[in-house]
Parts: structure tokens; sequence; C-alpha cells
């Protein structure tokens, strides 16, 4: 757990806008540390972030938390709610618990890690960035991702990596099923040795020694029959999801 | 409309919940917890509120809750008379006692074994408009057009003391917005039997067409009623609950999250798409089950974890 000597903010009393308002104003005034205290899974908290700085939820936090930021640090002391860092182009968030559907859906670029579970449609969209969960991921994760890295410990649900362009995923646990066009190729002594370097970086040591080794993930891409149409193959569009 | 306003819809529609105590007895919170979460949740549905709650099991006697009339439908003049039919009608019943009317609703108990589908028909063919509202043992259906503080200010949820509940707040997508297309549905023709949903059944036209042509009613054209009427059926031949969730996930299509109660369990079922929100917290002492956090962290204090259900996923609980 990241410890931060943080301004405070205590959202019991105040309006999501109100909240936002006072966040947003205290990174513009030159604090780097805030804490928001009493968040009660209330939506929309810490949308559209777009300075550098440091923002805690003491609790879980509801829909769109950190969507649309650029290079803030989100610390979720709980869980998140549907589309956690929607559309973010930079930053870092990190969820304490697990969080539900289209976490890190369309993020552009920086840093999503989930030390529990993610829900279905993780990292739709993807079109760069890294989104790591060190617990089991739902349904439809990775579904036409197109950039970045997606790093999941546990097992995945059904329809994984479907129809995806270029990001690559790793999956420490069982693959429930491969999406279409999803392929699983061979890691390399380097791609194992950079997940452990990932693992060890963004999980608490004592999460990281629970998961498996960065030699045990497997490494899953976009086979690209469906980059290009071909016209003798369009039974392969056909049956795509 | 573009895809983002059209997830965005998806997201909104209608607000679910249930509560279900573990620990042995009676929870005299249970109305007031119910009624919080409600609340917390009526953003999602500002069309209606409603609950089905379980109390004690009154072993030797049936619930009965009656709605005269919908006050969008009827004149005032034609639902106090449809008031005092269903009065009459219950004082005239071998075993009933405790008839009481509270706005558009009459209460009674009714004892002995009792030919359900029969009396459901007597009762609403006393009047137009009358609809049973619920029959059990230990279960009673309460909602209302308008909001929970509306619900609660009319029936007094938070009162209710029992062991586990469902709750309702509707944005109407479909059908009208009037109380006996408001949630929750009762399963007709079962004792105890409640569902709540969140979502739409695209197939349900196909599947009240089937229903129809064997004879059995249906009283809204709200699609979720298909859910109630199935479950009723289904354990009306003996299905548990849980089987019963496991066909509903094998015969209906479509977008949902569907909570179901009967007098000793409580249950959700959760499409093969994940198109609806349902997170689920559950201790040793409690389950609480909505289609928000924000819900159950309202209502309920301390320190435990709630996790979003995964696709096609089906539990129950029982006491």
């Amino acid at each position: 757990m990241v410890e931060i000597a943080a301004t405070a903010i205590d959202a019991a009393t105040l309006s999501t806008r109100e909240v936002n308002a006072l966040m947003r104003a205290r990174l513009e005034s030159g604090s780097t540390e805030i804490c928001v205290e009493n968040p009660n899974a209330r939506h929309n908290l810490a949308v559209a972030l777009l300075r550098p700085g440091r923002v805690r939820f003491l609790g879980s936090v509801g829909y769109y938390c950190g969507g649309l930021m650029d290079g803030a640090e989100i610390h979720v002391e709980g869980s998140a709610g549907w589309g956690l860092a929607e559309s973010m182009s930079q930053g870092h968030v990190v969820v304490h618990g697990g969080a539900g559907n289209g976490a890190a859906a369309a993020i552009r670029g920086g840093t999503v890690v989930i030390h529990g579970d993610a829900a279905a449609r993780l990292g739709v969209s993807m079109k760069g960035g890294l989104v790591l969960v060190a617990g089991d991921c739902g349904y439809m994760a990775g579904f036409m991702g197109q950039k970045g890295t997606l790093v999941v410990c546990g097992n995945t649900g059904q329809a994984f990596a479907d129809s995806m362009y270029a990001t690559t995923c790793y999956v420490g646990g069982s693959i429930g099923a491969l999406g279409t066009d999803a392929v699983i190729e061979p890691l390399s002594a380097e791609e194992a040795a950079t997940l452990d370097g990932l693992l060890a970086e963004h999980l608490p040591a004592e999460l990281r020694a629970q998961k498996p080794a960065g030699r045990d993930f497997k490494k899953v891409v976009a086979g690209r029959k469906l980059w290009n149409f071909d016209k003798h193959n369009w039974k392969a569009w056909q049956d795509a999801l | 409309m573009d895809t983002r306003s059209i997830l965005a819809g998806l997201r909104r529609m209608c607000g679910i919940l249930g509560y279900f105590r573990k620990t042995p007895g009676s929870d005299d919170q249970l109305g007031a917890t119910m009624l919080s979460m409600l609340e917390a949740l009526g953003r999602r549905g500002p069309d209606s509120a409603g609950v089905a709650l379980v109390g004690p099991v009154h072993r030797a006697s049936y619930i009965v809750r009656i709605q005269a009339g919908d006050e969008l439908d009827l004149s005032q003049q034609a639902i106090a008379e449809n008031r005092e039919a269903i009065e009459t009608f219950a004082r005239g019943l071998d075993n009933s006692s405790n008839v009481s009317s509270s706005g558009v609703y009459v209460r009674f108990l009714l004892a002995g074994d009792i030919d359900l589908p029969a009396l459901t028909s007597r009762i609403e063919s006393l009047g137009e408009g009358i609809r049973v509202l619920s029959v059990g043992h230990a279960m009673e259906l309460s909602k209302e057009v308008g909001s929970p503080r509306l619900l609660e200010g009319k029936h007094h949820i938070s009162a209710f003391a029992g062991t586990h509940g469902i709750g309702h707040t509707r944005l109407c997508t479909e059908s009208i917005v009037d109380l006996s297309h408001s949630q929750p549905f009762w399963g007709r023709g079962a004792a105890d039997v409640a569902i709540v949903h969140n979502g739409h059944i695209t197939n349900y036209h196909q599947l009240r067409r089937k229903y129809e042509q064997r004879g059995v009613g249906f009283v809204t054209e709200n699609d979720s009623e298909v859910l109630a009427v199935y479950l009723a059926e289904a354990l009306n031949r003996g299905a548990t609950l849980r089987q019963g969730l496991d066909g509903v996930l094998r015969d209906m299509d479509g977008a949902f999250s569907c909570l179901a109660v009967t007098a000793t369990e409580m249950g959700f079922v959760k499409d093969p798409y994940a198109f609806k929100p349902l997170v689920v917290a559950e201790t040793d002492d409690f389950v609480a089950v909505a289609t928000e956090e924000i819900a159950i962290r309202s209502a309920i204090p301390g320190d435990y974890k709630v996790s979003e259900a995964q696709v096609e996923e089906v539990r129950v609980w029982s006491r």
C-alpha cells in the first residue's frame, strides 16, 4: 500500500461535482497528494484529471473512476465499478479490490493494476498502456485490443482476446476459451523476464508471491486472420462475434 | 444515437437489489436496510419502486395481498368500490382473518389449503383492475409508482422485520408506467415466489405465445413478467430455485440480471453477455446483491468485499 501524506477531502458532505472540482483545484494549486474519505462507491469520481498528482480513495468507487484521465495517479482502497479508467490517456490506477465491467476499456496509455478480479470486457479496445490483473478476469477481455499489454495472473472467462489487432496478452492461469482469431504463441525468455519485472513492480510482495512465475504465463496474440478481408474466406468474418 | 449513448443507456436502466440474512432468526432492520438500498438506486429507476419482503413463516395461513385498482386507470370511487368488494369477499371466506386496507391495497390472512389459481381468478373477477399482488406463507409484496420514499410513505416498509427480500426501482423502457407494470412480480400461482429483473428478455413474445397457447395468463405487457411466470411454473413442477434459474439461462434470450426469492431462498441469474450489472457482497452474517455497489455501501456499514457477478452465474442462498 502506498503511504500518502495527503490533503483530505470528505466526500460524505459534498456532491460528486464538488468533490471533483475540489480535487482539480487542489491539483492546480500545487497539491500533489489528495486523500478522499467516504467515496461510498459513488460514480464519476476523479474523471478527467489532467494534472499530475496522487489521489487515494479510502473506500470503493463507482462507475468511470479515473475516466478520461491524463497523467494523475489513483489508488482505490476498495473496489471499482464499471468503466474504471475508461479512455485514460496517461496515468496510473491501482485498485486494491476487484473491478466491474469494462475496466481499462479504450485506454491509450498508462497503467491499470487490479489486485482482485476484473469482471467482463476488461481492456476492450485498448490502444496502449498496461493492464495487470492479479486475480481472474471475466468474459471477453481484450476484445478488439489495438495495442498495449494485458496481463491476467489468474484465469480468464470465455472469448478471451477476441478479434484483436495488436494487443499482447499474458495469462497465468487457465483460459476459459479463446475468442475468434486469438492464438497462443510461444513465450520467449525475454518476455518471461519482462513479466517477472512487471509483477514485481506493480504488485505488493505478498500478492506477487502467490502468482505464477513469468515463464509459466501463456502468451495470446491475434492470429491476424481478420485483419484484412478475404472474400475467399468470408466465413471467418461471419463466425466472428 | 451513438454507441456510447446506447451503452450508457444499457448501464442505467432499472435497479435491482436483494438482502439475505444468513444468521438464525428474524432481522428487525430488514425493511430499513432494503429501503436504504432502494433509495441509493432510486435515480436508476424513478418511475416506480417495490419490494418483496419475506418475514416469519405463517405455516397455517397464507398472506394475500391485492391491488384494488390503479389510480392512473380508475377513479377513486371505482377503486373504493373494488376495495369494498374485495373486503366483503375476504370476510366471506372460511378461515379468513385480519382483513385490512391501505390505499389501493387489501390484505388478509387465509388459513388452510387453497387452490391458488382458482382463488386468484375469483378475486380478480370481483371488479375491473383488481389484481392479486402476492400470496404466500411468508412473502409480502408492495410496490408504487414513484420513488422509494413514496413507497415508504404508503407502506412503511422500513418497519418490516424478516429474513430476506428483493427490491426494484424502475426506469420504463417498454410497456407503460403503472402499478401493475412495476416490479417485483409475483410468480402467479406459486406461493412465496417473486422476481425482480433488470434488462430485456428478447424472446419474450415467443415465450408468451407458448404460455398463452397452454392457457397461462399474463396481466401486463412487461417482458419481466415472463420470468415470474417461468419460475412459478418450474417451482410448481417441483424444481428447486437453482434449477429454475438454470432454466432461465437456458430458455431466455437477451440481457438480464434477475433476482428471485422463495420463502426460504434468494438467488440470482446473470445473462451470458454481462450486459447488466450486478454486484454481490457476502459475509458470515448476510448476502447483499445490487445493481450498483453504492446501494450496498449506503445501507450496510462495515468492512466487506464487493465483487461483480460473472456471466452465466447462478447463485442461491438457503435458510
